[in-house]
This record gives structure tokens, C-alpha cells and sequence, in this order.
């Protein structure tokens, strides 16, 4: 369990000596409780306190890294069953299938290698490949290393295959798929020997705790679950119950991150069965299909879910259009704080009315915030106007300020004086009533 | 030895809301329909029967709307110009309700005209939208809610500015009504209790907490549902409303759904797309503990329809 | 069956009444011609018209507001209570009643701490002293006879003088035929320092007429002054006034930006020391002394009114990373800082711990006994800046929300300072939502000031002319409520009984001004209990200060949700926690230290690090709370009405 600010206190030196960079020692506790500084800052805990908080802070989903020359992604170390809670760490990898028989393997593996989509500023690509042992190998693993450097999965219980491939994967971590109760000790072999993550199936989370150990024991600490389960609803349930175990009951067999197969029920119920895998708990997500009409929507659910609830999302800063705007359209500011720059663009695209908004970088903080810590004053909306461009888009130089900030306006005038500046309602719900009435 | 599972057993119980009423029930639908009623977390079936699956309304409007993607004209084709054909066809599509968004150019006479229309020409139960600003919204659902007294409808769309009249209309006439706060857990109980405390029993209130669309602050409605779910089954009276949601609306707002043209070739075929976007917005909602979602694509709902079904039959 | 009624009131009139059986006492004074306010309309809901029925029997419908222990002795409410035979009773003075009351904390009067010793503590001092005249042989000159006799008779050996002093000091000493009384500053706790010649004055000065200090609060929208004298350590005068600045923007953010303009932080600087030599001036006529007669200004104030005070540039305390120019000033003579007190007079201003938590808090945090405490206690002040402390004598956390001014009266359109004319309690029928108030000095009403504004806003509430997200309620059937050119508003007071002649209003905006207000103090607190893993209710005492008048009313407090929902007896009420923990600071050089110990021990929460704050603020932002459970005594009230 993790302990609180004033429990943390209590085990600290109470001396406030500010040794740690911290006025005093319950600054410092309070820190430690967000996991927000680590405990060696402190020199003077003693020994008995150390390993009290270590205790409470050991993750109940262990971290699993997989890595190739060009690239890592990890999954596990998570700490909540809902995002609000605290935050999902680590964004679940999206593993294209690839079969070792397939003659156009190359290709299709530059092909989804290559694959980039931008989302708010931010470059997605695919995690990594799994490559389906129906053929050569190692054959395969090489055709693929010539042309990608994204981390792999094997899919094969051939020992021996697995062995001759890994063989080519010398200082990468790589995911074997998967052991059960029958092969396990010759997998866990080889995974042991190319320190390989071993993924571990079994028809029941019983089955499953019954065999991690034993894995374990066979010198495998990485591992990595495939729950099974036939449909959405009973992958749900095993997900679920998997991961609460591992936090809420701290079980130590069921506390590694899970695999998931997105087409194993057909593809046409791929892009579903992913999604569902994003947002409940996969560590890494198998498709069968390459295809960015379904990537693209999946890479930005799991941004989305994935996303940081205490630290909200900025939107770029730029000129955006709302229904579609004519060069006569009004001129609205706003920050790039996300939740502001929805509301503004959900109202005044709800009205229908068109105009153009100017989304200034003021580091992810509302028009007050922003305003309050200076990120948000005169200078900068100058400076979002002038480089943007707004000029040339728009036939009449008048831009709206939000209300909040009327106190700008003079400033304003002075930065950009061939600009007309009008100050707008506070609250973004008066918008339309404000466009239609005092814009015209 | 076999694992133990932690269930959570919860105090709280979702409020069973029926929407529709058939003829012993004072009004004309054909079926009724109950959501509500669960006492765990969506599909956790080993801690809890799941009483009622969520459904799926289609969102048809009493005119043709021109702002509609085209990828939708498509696929309703001439239908969209009478209501009553519209419902028809959405019905047809597999829709569970309807959703009859009333327009601003819609008079109070249009808009009863369309409500009957619509309630002629499909027995399903029906949620009827005002326009969306707040003096309209009352003019004309204050007549629709009359001309249709008993049917059971849910009148839309209650704000924290614009409740009263509305709430006010379908207590005397028999309805229910959809409250919607912008994605705030507080202002959506908040929403409840004001609502509640005009006397408007808690078995005709649905919330509606807003959602973004996926890329569009889904992050935000997902979690306020999830959060509104938790404190409701804590025994928190005031969020225990079934919840309704409108990834439709939302979905088919974003570009990346709207737009087939000037787009970046990494978004791929823009059909399919679009209607992934709609589905895993609606998905991603579904699992966050909607009740009720609002669609407009008829391949949306099917795919939809189908993972709620294999989300309920463990 | 007919009874006799005999009332005594405070100044031992009596009056007699034969009256039925089952009359209402407030219908017998009536009848006897003796006034009995009711605030309440009679509800027996204020508790305002009790009496003490000294002889006889009555019937008690409803004790509500009186504690067992008064009604023991024979307290009962007016309005409630019927007679049954013949009695006697007792009408006390409306301030007697008002400390009696379980619902009404009023602020302690301020007492001189037992512990102060002026030979000890003080560190202004006046020494008497008998110089020896010069003559043909005795040529030693003016300061140095003076440095002897300082030397000799007052064992002072190492004294410093100003340049002004040695101008005039021949003239003084000659004047006083080499009889003076200095006042000197000097460092109790290094008697190796240098002592510092303030002023001399010619003769013998009585050893008992009042050597002057005061204490000073800069708050963001109240400036309070108190006039002390350092030999009794009395507070002989208590001034307030609204901060100059409050033209300049209401919030401290807006002020860093006007300081930081061209010219902006001398206007700011100026403002505040207008308000403060105002305030000086007021204080020292009532006691008919002089500004130049006081020796010592001890300041307290949030970081940001402390740089623009000094005038000092603010702006690095609104930006990432929050630093301020200092802490901790070292001590500066009035003449620099521009307070019109004694121009060598020494201004102390006391030391805060961040930018957004200053000398105001650390102050507070010492007159509130908080470092003390055995218990963990909860400190709010109810201010601009809403700071908060929770804490005991081991550790200490703080934190500061922007609330605005609401509470001071400021920002309300009909909002005013708890002085003479300001409506302080109101009451709302139930059934006719007409209100009744209560007038600071009696008079007509001038406006509203912090608890009346609490209290309406419990009223209009409770009473339904507003709902729970503070919408008026315009269909409730009322000419009181109507819409105003801000949306919906409620009239308290008709223009024909105030002072302006305009009716006093409480609008839409005012309302949401309120709510932000309660909101963000309640969130404050509530966030900062999270933070350190506290629960609110293992509290073990709720202390409030804040710029009410003299009291506030905890019952609706909590109505509001502004305060926690716990057994009133909790409640502490200590009004201006700042000024005063200036005045022991003033008083007593320990004190002194013990603020600059407290700001090395308080920790500092920044309250928008994540969303935490937000959320409680917004769940805060409704009445008295979106979560009902969390007042559950509010819910039964409501139950009720
Ligand atoms: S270094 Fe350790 S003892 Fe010193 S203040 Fe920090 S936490 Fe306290
Ligand atoms: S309680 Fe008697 S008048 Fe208010």
C-alpha cells in the first residue's frame, strides 16, 4: 500500500536540514508520496524506515521492456484499475502479425516499419513485428532485421527454432510466444539463455498462476500473460480479475503484463477487440491487419487513454478553422490548455458559425491560469498572430480576446496596432450569442 | 489451489429508468425499453448479474441536416428527408430507440408534426432533442411533450442553465428528460440535484456527461463515466442515473471522420475510417459504463451491437 | 386564567403585564412595552430574542440556538415560549445574548498576554536620564555626556545616533536644562549590539503616559492598524480601512502586473502607504497623540503586499518559479519605508515563508496558538487569499487559494467593510421570504458586510429563493426577487429604509462571487488534509480568522459550505489572526523569534501542482456542497424547511 504524506513523515529524520533540497522534511515526504523525488535524496534515513518505504512502493505489475536496436517499448509497472486514479503508465505495444512463409514479408514489414502518423504534434508509429514461425525462422528474422529495428515476438515452441533465431537478436530483448504447462521448461530454457521475455498461456487464471512460478523457477523473471478467454466479455473479465489481483491482492504470479490477439475472432472484429485491449489493461496488442484506417484510430485511442489525467493534454498552438471560416470571419484567442481550447471549438462549432481560432502556446494552462503566471499576456498573442499569420487569412483585422483577460486589451493595441481588439464574453458558452450580436 | 478473486461488493445500486410506453402503459410504442439496474462495474458478470444491456439509439433529424457528412447522405440516402422514413430505416439498422434532433428552423407545429410522424411510423421509443439554445429548445418541446403526454419520451437536452421548463413539461406530461453537464463529474451531479429537487422522481432522469470524441478529449468523458459509475455504486444517490452518451455526434464532427479530401495518407480510406472512429469512440464508452449510446452510422451499430452482445453472454 | 408578567431589562426598568394563560412572552413585552428583536420573524430559528425567566413557569416550544446550560438557568426564547403562570423575567442587552448563543463565535477581545513584561520583552524602551551640565572645567561634549549618562545610568554602553538627532540634540538637552527622556531600540537578545537613539525628548516624560507602537496588516483587501502602548502593552485603538490598491485590481496577480508597469509600483507603493498613514492618523486622534509619537511599526502581510510596500519589483512571484525578492526584511527606519511614524521609528516587517504564503500566515499561525497544539488543527483565514494551515506543534502545512475579496465585502455590488451601517445578519421567512436584518450601530443599512453576506446566502438558500447552483428562483412568488441588470437578485433591504435611499441588493454576480469564494477556501482546506493523508474530521479544532466584525455565525457557515460540517463547539473564532500575531510580535522580542521559527517549519503546498484542486473546487461550487453527505447537518436542515 502506498503510504501518505504524513506517514512517510514519520518514518523521515524530522530534522528539516534541507539536505534533500527541500525546505523541510515533510515537504520531502509529501514529494515521496507522488513519487515525485526519490527516497536517496534524503542521506539520513535509517535502514529500518528504507526498507519500509521500499515495501510499499515495490510495483504489483512487473516491468517488461522489450528492446531492439532502434527501439524499446515496456508495459507493466502500472498502479490502478481506472485511469483517474493515478495515471496508465505504459501505452500497451501494437505488434503487427507477420508470417515467416509469407513471400512478401519484406515488403510488407518496410511497409508497415515505415508507417508514421502525426496526432497533435506527436509522430505514432507501430511497436514492433510477430513473426509467426509457420516457415524459416530465422530466415524470417533476418529478412525482417535488414529492413526494420523495431523490437520483435516470436511466435513458435521450437525450441530449437527459437534458439537458432534469438541467436540473431544478440543484445535485444525479445518476447517469446508462449509456454503452457506442456513445453514450458524447455521455453523457459531457452528464453533464460537470450534473456528473452517468456509470454505464458494457460485456459484459466489458474492455470496461469500454477505455471508462472514454475517458469520462475526455471530462472525466467520476465514473463508476460496470455489470458485466453473466447470473446470481448470473457477477456474482460480475466483482465480485469488478472490485474486486480496483482494490485489489490498483491499476487505475485499474476503480477507480469498480458498479450493480446485482435483478430483471433475474425478481422472484421479486429479494430473492436483492440480497442477494448487498449483500455482494459494489454501490455502489448497483436493485429493481424495492416491497415492505417484502423492503426491510426487505435494509436490515438491509446494516447488518449493513456494520457496523464492530472496533466491534461495541450493542443498545438496554431490557427484552426471552424466551419470553414471565410476571410471575413472573426478572430478568436484562446491558450492551448486542452480543456479550454474543446470547449471554445465545441461551442462556436455548435453554433455553426464560422471563424477562425488562434490557439496560443501558453504551456498547457486555461486563459486565467495562463494569464495568472504570465504565459498568456499581451506579447505572446502578439507574437501567435504575427506568426501564424493571421494576417493574410483574413480580410478584416479584428481578433476577440476572452473575457477574463479584457485587462490585456490596451496592451494589445500597443503590440499589434493595425489590429482592432475586442474583447469577447468570459465564459465560452456566451460565444455564439456574443459572434452573433456584437461581431456584426 | 484455485486463485481467489477479489470481488468488489458494492452498496450502490443504477437506477432502472424505462423509456417508451406501450399501449397498457398510456402511450402507442410497440416496446419499452429498461436500462439501469446494475450494482457492479460494465461486465464484471462474477461479481454481479448484469440486468439490462446498453443500447443503441440512431440520432435521425426532423430535416435534412446539410452539415451532415456526406459518407452519412450516402447510406440514408433520400430517407433523410421525412423523419418518419428515416426512422424507419434506422429501425431497420438495428437502432433499439430513436433520438429526433429538432432543428432551429423547426416552428412548434413542425416540430409536434415531426414527433407524431416519427412516433407513427416506428414503434420504437423515442428521445426528442431540442435544438440546442435554450429559449427555442423550450418553445418547442413544450408542445412536442404535450402532444405526446404518456409516451414516455426523453425530452433533451436539460442544462444547468435550461432546466426548469423542460423538467417542469415532461413531469406533467409523463416524460423523462436527459441532463447534460460539459464532462464534470461535480456538475453532473450537480445537474441531478437540481433537477431532482423540483420533484422529478429519479427513474425518468438520464444523465448525459458529454464526451469528446476519440482524439477529441475521449480521455475526458471516458473517465467522468467511469468515475460517475464508481461513486454511484458507492451509494452516492445523486449519480446513479443510467448514462447516455453521443459518440455519433461527436465522432462524425471530427475531421478525421468528416473529411475525405486534403488529408494526410497515413489516415488511410476515409469510409472506413470514419466509421472506426465512430465505433471506438462508442466502444471505448461502452466500456467506460454508457447505457445508452447515440450512433448515426448503421455499420457503427452493427459492430457496436455486436461487441454489447458478446459483452454481455459470459 | 390570567398571569402576571414582570420584565427587567439591562437598565433595571421594569414593566408589568397580566396576560392568559399560553401568551407568548415576545407578545407580552409587547404588550408591556418592552422591545424584543426578532430576526427571525419569530421562527425560532436566530436564537436573538432569548430572555432569562428568572421566577415562575413557562413552556418551551423550542430551545434551539440555547445549550442545555442555558436553558438550566432559565434561558428561553421569546418567541417560542408561553406563559403558565406568573413569572419574572430578564431581557439582556442583544451583545449578552449574542456570546451565549452555540451558534455564534465572537471574536475574544483582545487581551495584553499575561506574560508580557515591558522591562523584559520590549525592545523600544524610554530611558530617563540626568545629565550633569557642562561647565568651564567639565568641557566634554553633548553626545558624549549623553553616551556617558546612557553609560552610567541606564548601563547602556554602546549607543548610536542619527545625523537629525545630533542636529537638535544641544537644543533638547539644553532645553530640558539637561534633564531627558530617550527612547532607544535595542536588541534584547545581543545586549553586544549597538542600541539605537530613536528620539530625546527635553524633561521628564511620565513614566506612565503611553510610549506608542502599533501593529499593522497589509491585507490584500483590508489594511488594520492597531495603536498600542508599549509600556501596558494595551491596544488602545483598532482601525481598518480598504487597501488603496483595491483601485489597481482586486487580486494580488493583478497588482504584480499594474506594479510591474512603468511607474505602476511607485503608484502601488504610494496606495498602500496613503491607507496605512490614513489609518495612523485616525488611530492617533482617538487617542490624541501624534504619528511621530509612535516609536514602531510591526508589519505583517502576504509576500506580494510586502514587496509592494517596500517597493520592491514583485513580478518573479507570479512566475514559475514563485520566488520572491525576500522573505524576511531586515528592520528599516520609517523614513525609508515612508509610514509616517516616528521617522527614526523602526518598521518590523515579520518574515513569511513563499510567495504565496507570508508574514500574514506566519503571524496568524502564532496568535492562533496553532504551533502549539497538542492536536492536529485546522487554521483558516477567510480572506482574499484564503490561506489555510493544518498542523500541530510537530509539523505544519499551508496553502493559499485565490478566493477574492467577497468575505471582506469587496466585490459584491452591495458589499461594504464590517463597520457602522453594514447589515451583518439576515433572516428570510419561510413563509413570506420577506427578510429581517440586523445593522451593525443600529442605523440604516450602507450595504452588506462579510457574515451578512454568509448569512443571506444561508437564508435565501434555505428559504428557496435561490437553488443550489445559485440561480434565483424568480417564480417564487415573491416581490423581493426579480431580475436585476445582472440576472436574478434578491432585495434585502427596500431603498426606503437605507441610508442611500437605493435598495441593497444581493445579484446573480454577487452570488457567483460567494460561491467562488466559499468554494475555493473549502476546497483549500480540504485538498491540503488530503495531501498530508489527514481526514478532515480527526480535526480537533477549527480555528477561523477573517475580517468579520466581531463575530461570525458557524451554523451558516456550514450552511454555505464554507466551513466543515462538525460539532459548532469545534469553532474557534479569532477575527484578525495577522494583526494580532503583529501586535505580539510588537509587544514581545520572543514572539518576534517564534514567527521567524514558524516560518522555518510551515511546509508549503502548492495547491495547482495537479487537479486536485480544481476538482474539490468545483464540487465546492454548489450549495452547500455537491456531496450532501459531507454536511450532514445541512441535510437534516433541509429536511426540515
Ligand atoms: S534531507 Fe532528510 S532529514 Fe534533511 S530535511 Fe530532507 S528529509 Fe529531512
Ligand atoms: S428565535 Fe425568536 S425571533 Fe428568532
Amino acid at each position: 500500500m502506498a503510504l501518505s504524506g504524513i506517514q512517510i513523515y514519520k518514518l523521515l529524520p524530522q530534522t528539516n536540514c534541507k539536505e534533500c533540497g527541500f525546505p523541510t522534511c515533510l515537504a520531502f515526504s509529501m514529494k515521496l508520496a507522488a513519487k515525485q523525488v526519490e527516497l536517496s535524496a534524503c542521506p539520513y534515513v535509517s535502514e529500518a524506515s528504507k526498507k519500509q518505504l521500499a515495501e510499499s512502493s515495490a510495483p504489483p505489475v512487473r516491468l517488461i521492456t522489450l528492446k531492439a536496436n532502434g527501439a524499446e517499448i515496456k508495459a507493466g509497472n502500472e498502479v490502478c484499475m481506472f485511469r483517474h486514479e493515478k495515471t496508465f503508465y505504459n501505452k500497451p505495444g501494437l505488434f503487427i502479425r507477420v508470417k515467416a512463409s509469407d513471400p512478401d514479408l519484406a515488403a510488407k514489414v518496410t511497409k508497415a516499419d515505415a508507417y508514421k502518423v502525426n496526432y497533435v504534434g506527436m509522430d505514432f508509429t507501430v511497436d514492433g513485428f510477430a513473426v509467426e514461425a509457420d516457415g524459416d525462422l530465422t530466415a524470417a528474422v533476418k529478412a525482417i532485421r535488414a529492413v526494420s529495428k523495431r523490437p520483435l515476438i516470436l511466435i513458435s515452441t521450437d525450441a530449437a527454432a527459437l534458439d537458432s533465431a534469438l541467436g540473431l537478436l544478440a543484445g535485444e530483448q525479445t518476447l517469446i510466444y508462449a509456454a503452457d504447462s506442456s513445453n514450458y521448461e524447455a521455453l523457459a530454457d531457452t528464453a533464460k539463455k537470450h534473456k528473452a521475455a517468456l509470454v505464458v498461456k494457460g485456459d484459466s487464471l489458474d492455470a496461469l498462476a500454477d505455471l508462472t512460478p514454475k517458469v520462475q523457477a526455471k530462472g525466467v523473471e520476465d514473463m508476460v500473460l496470455d489470458l485466453g478467454g473466447k470473446n470481448l466479455g470473457e477477456w474482460l473479465t480475466r483482465s480485469t480479475q488478472a490485474r486486480r489481483l496483482a494490485l489489490k491482492s498483491n499476487f505475485k504470479p499474476l503480477g507480469y503484463p498480458t498479450i493480446f490477439f485482435a483478430a483471433q475472432n475474425g478481422v472484421e472484429k479486429e479494430a473492436v477487440y483492440a480497442a477494448q485491449a487498449i483500455s482494459k489493461y494489454a501490455g502489448f496488442v497483436i493485429l493481424d491487419t495492416f491497415a492505417p484506417e484502423m492503426i491510426y484510430p487505435l494509436l490515438v485511442l491509446r494516447e488518449n487513454i493513456y494520457t496523464d489525467p492530472q496533466k491534461p493534454i495541450q493542443v498545438t498552438p496554431g490557427i484552426y478553422e471552424i466551419n470553414s471560416p471565410k476571410p471575413e470571419s472573426p478572430v478568436l484567442i484562446t491558450t492551448n490548455f486542452s480543456i479550454t481550447y474543446f470547449s471554445v471549438a465545441n461551442e462556436v462549432e455548435g453554433s455553426g458559425l464560422p471563424a477562425w481560432l488562434v490557439v496560443t502556446d501558453a504551456e498547457g494552462m486555461s486563459v486565467l491560469t495562463a494569464w495568472a503566471a504570465g504565459k498568456f499576456d499581451a506579447e505572446r498573442i502578439a507574437k501567435a498572430v504575427k506568426g501564424f499569420d493571421v494576417a493574410s487569412k483574413v480580410s478584416k483585422k479584428r481578433i476577440v480576446l476572452p473575457g477574463h483577460v479584457a485587462v490585456l486589451s490596451g496592451e494589445l493595441e500597443e503590440e499589434l496596432s493595425d489590429w482592432e481588439i475586442r474583447v469577447g464574453p468570459r465564459e465560452a458558452v456566451d460565444l455564439p450569442a456574443f459572434m452573433k450580436q456584437a461581431l456584426n | 489451489m484455485p486463485i481467489e478473486i477479489p470481488k468488489d461488493k458494492w452498496p450502490g445500486k443504477i437506477q432502472s429508468v424505462t423509456i417508451g410506453a406501450a399501449a397498457a402503459e398510456g402511450g402507442t410504442r410497440t416496446k419499452s425499453i429498461t436500462i439501469g439496474g446494475q450494482t457492479c462495474m460494465p461486465y464484471l458478470h462474477y461479481e454481479a448479474p448484469m440486468p439490462n444491456r446498453p443500447v443503441i439509439a440512431i440520432e435521425i433529424k426532423s430535416r435534412k441536416p446539410d452539415d451532415w457528412s456526406s459518407l452519412l447522405a450516402e447510406v440514408w440516402g433520400d430517407a433523410m428527408n421525412d423523419p418518419a422514413q428515416w426512422a424507419k430505416k434506422a429501425e431497420e439498422a438495428g437502432a433499439d430507440l430513436l433520438v429526433l434532433a429538432l432543428t432551429l428552423a423547426d416552428s412548434p407545429e413542425d416540430a409536434v408534426k415531426a414527433v407524431k410522424a416519427v412516433l407513427g411510423a416506428s414503434g420504437l421509443p423515442l428521445v426528442v432533442w431540442g435544438p440546442g439554445q435554450a429559449e427555442k429548445d423550450n418553445e418547442l418541446l413544450v408542445p412536442v411533450a404535450e402532444a405526446a403526454k404518456g409516451e414516455k419520451l426523453v425530452l433533451g437536452i436539460c442544462e444547468d442553465k435550461n432546466y426548469r421548463t423542460i423538467v417542469a413539461t415532461a413531469m406533467a406530461n409523463g416524460h423523462l428528460v436527459q441532463a447534460r453537464t460539459p464532462m464534470d463529474v461535480n456538475l453532473s451531479k450537480q445537474l441531478n440535484i437540481l433537477i431532482s429537487d423540483m420533484g422529478m422522481p429519479h427513474d425518468r432522469i438520464i444523465m448525459d456527461p458529454t464526451t469528446g470524441a476519440l482524439g477529441y478529449g475521449i480521455e475526458y468523458g471516458y473517465s467522468v463515466m467511469e468515475r460517475l459509475r464508481l461513486a454511484a455504486l458507492q451509494g452516492d444517490t445523486m449519480t446513479q442515473q443510467p448514462m447516455m452518451v453521443t459518440p455519433g455526434f461527436e465522432a462524425w464532427k471530427t475531421k478525421e471522420s468528416k473529411v475525405g479530401e486534403g488529408v494526410p495518407e497515413s489516415w488511410g480510406d476515409w469510409k472506413a475510417r470514419a466509421i472506426n472512429w465512430e465505433t471506438l469512440t462508442a466502444i471505448a464508452l461502452v466500456e467506460s459504463g454508457a447505457d445508452i449510446v447515440v450512433l448515426r452510422h448503421p455499420e457503427s451499430v452493427k459492430r457496436v451491437s455486436e461487441a454489447i452482445g458478446e459483452l454481455i453472454s459470459v | 386564567m390570567e398571569h402576571t408578567v414582570i420584565f427587567t431589562t439591562e437598565d433595571n426598568k421594569t414593566a408589568t403585564v397580566t396576560v392568559p394563560t399560553n401568551t407568548m412572552l415576545a407578545d407580552a413585552a409587547h404588550i408591556a412595552g418592552i422591545d424584543i428583536g426578532q430576526p427571525c420573524g419569530g421562527q425560532g430559528r436566530c436564537g436573538r430574542c432569548a430572555v432569562q425567566v428568572t421566577d415562575g413557569n413557562v413552556r418551551r416550544r423550542s430551545t434551539l440556538r440555547l445549550s442545555p446550560a442555558d436553558v438550566e438557568q432559565g434561558y428561553a426564547l421569546a418567541c417560542q415560549t408561553v406563559v403558565e403562570g406568573d413569572v419574572s423575567i430578564y431581557v439582556p442587552p442583544q451583545e449578552k445574548i449574542e456570546r451565549r448563543l452555540t451558534t455564534d463565535r465572537v471574536v475574544a477581545e483582545v487581551t495584553v498576554p499575561a506574560d508580557y513584561d515591558y522591562d523584559l520583552a520590549q525592545s523600544i524602551r524610554r530611558v530617563h536620564l540626568q545629565l550633569t551640565p557642562p561647565t568651564m572645567e567639565d568641557q566634554i561634549d553633548d553626545w558624549s555626556r549623553l553616551q556617558t549618562a546612557f553609560r552610567l545610568q541606564a548601563n547602556m554602553q554602546n549607543v548610536n545616533c542619527s545625523l537629525h538627532l545630533l542636529q537638535t540634540m544641544g537644543e533638547t538637552l539644553r532645553a530640558g536644562e539637561w534633564q531627558v527622556t530617550a527612547v532607544i531600540e535595542r536588541d534584547i537578545d545581543n545586549p553586544d549590539k549597538p542600541i539605537r537613539l530613536i528620539e530625546l525628548y527635553p524633561g521628564y516624560v511620565d513614566e506612565y503616559s503611553p510610549l506608542w507602537g502599533c501593529a499593522i496588516d497589509i491585507g490584500t483587501t483590508t489594511v488594520s492598524l492597531w495603536l498600542v502602548d508599549l509600556i501596558s502593552g494595551q491596544v488602545k485603538a483598532q482601525v481598518a480601512e480598504y487597501n488603496g490598491q483595491i483601485a489597481r485590481g482586486e487580486d494580488v496577480i493583478s497588482r504584480i502586473i499594474f506594479a510591474g508597469k512603468n511607474g505602476g509600483g511607485q503608484e502601488m507603493r504610494q496606495r498602500v502607504l496613503d491607507t496605512i498613514n490614513d489609518l495612523l492618523e485616525t488611530a492617533c486622534k482617538r487617542v490624541k497623540a501624534k504619528p511621530e509619537d509612535v516609536m514602531k511599526a510591526t508589519v505583517a502581510g502576504n509576500s506580494t503586499m510586502i514587496h509592494l510596500l517596500l517597493g520592491i519589483p514583485a513580478g518573479s512571484i507570479r512566475l514559475s518559479p514563485f520566488i520572491t525578492a525576500v522573505n524576511h526584511p531586515p528592520l528599516m527606519t520609517a523614513k525609508d519605508v515612508g509610514i509616517n511614524i516616528h521617522h527614526e521609528g523602526t518598521v518590523d516587517c515579520l518574515p513569511g515563508v513563499a510567495s504565496y504564503v507570508g508574514a500574514d500566515i506566519t503571524a496568524g499561525v502564532l496568535s492562533s496558538g496553532l504551533e502549539r497544539a497538542e492536536n492536529v488543527t485546522l487554521f483558516i483565514d477567510i480572506g482574499t487569499n484564503g490561506e489555510t494551515v493544518l498542523g500541530n506543534r510537530d509539523w505544519l502545512v499551508t496553502c493559499a487559494c485565490s478566493a477574492g475579496p467577497a468575505f471582506e465585502g469587496a466585490g459584491v455590488m452591495n458589499g461594504m467593510r464590517a463597520t457602522q451601517g453594514a447589515i451583518e445578519e439576515v433572516w428570510i421567512s419561510n413563509d413570506t421570504l420577506e427578510p429581517t436584518y440586523r445593522v451593525i450601530g443600529g442605523g440604516k443599512p450602507k450595504g452588506i458586510c462579510g457574515s451578512g453576506l454568509i448569512s443571506l446566502l444561508s437564508e435565501a438558500f434555505l428559504t428557496g429563493v435561490i437553488d443550489k447552483a445559485g440561480n434565483v428562483n424568480l417564480t417564487a412568488g415573491s416581490s423581493r426577487v426579480r431580475e436585476g441588470t445582472h440576472g436574478g437578485e434578491y432585495v434585502v433591504a427596500w431603498g426606503a429604509e437605507t441610508e442611500s435611499g437605493e435598495d441593497i441588493v444581493m445579484s446573480r454576480v454577487d452570488i457567483d462571487n460567494l460561491l467562488r469564494a466559499k468554494a475555493a477556501i473549502y476546497a483549500g482546506f480540504t485538498v491540503l488534509a488530503d495531501t498530508v493523508g489527514i481526514p478532515l474530521e480527526t480535526t480537533d479544532k477549527v480555528l477561523v480568522g477573517g475580517s468579520f466584525g466581531k463575530y461570525i455565525n458557524v451554523e451558516k457557515a456550514v450552511q454555505i459550505g464554507l466551513l466543515p460540517d462538525m460539532d459548532w463547539p469545534r469553532f474557534e473564532f479569532l477575527g484578525n489572526t495577522s494583526v494580532k500575531g503583529a501586535y505580539y510580535a510588537l509587544l514581545d522580542w520572543r514572539k518576534r523569534e517564534r514567527i521567524t521559527e514558524i516560518a522555518k517549519r510551515m511546509t508549503y503546498v502548492e495547491l495547482s501542482a495537479d487537479n486536485s484542486f480544481y476538482e474539490a473546487f468545483t464540487s465546492a461550487l454548489f450549495l452547500p456542497h455537491t456531496d450532501l453527505s459531507k454536511f450532514p447537518s445541512v441535510e437534516a436542515a433541509l429536511h426540515k424547511a
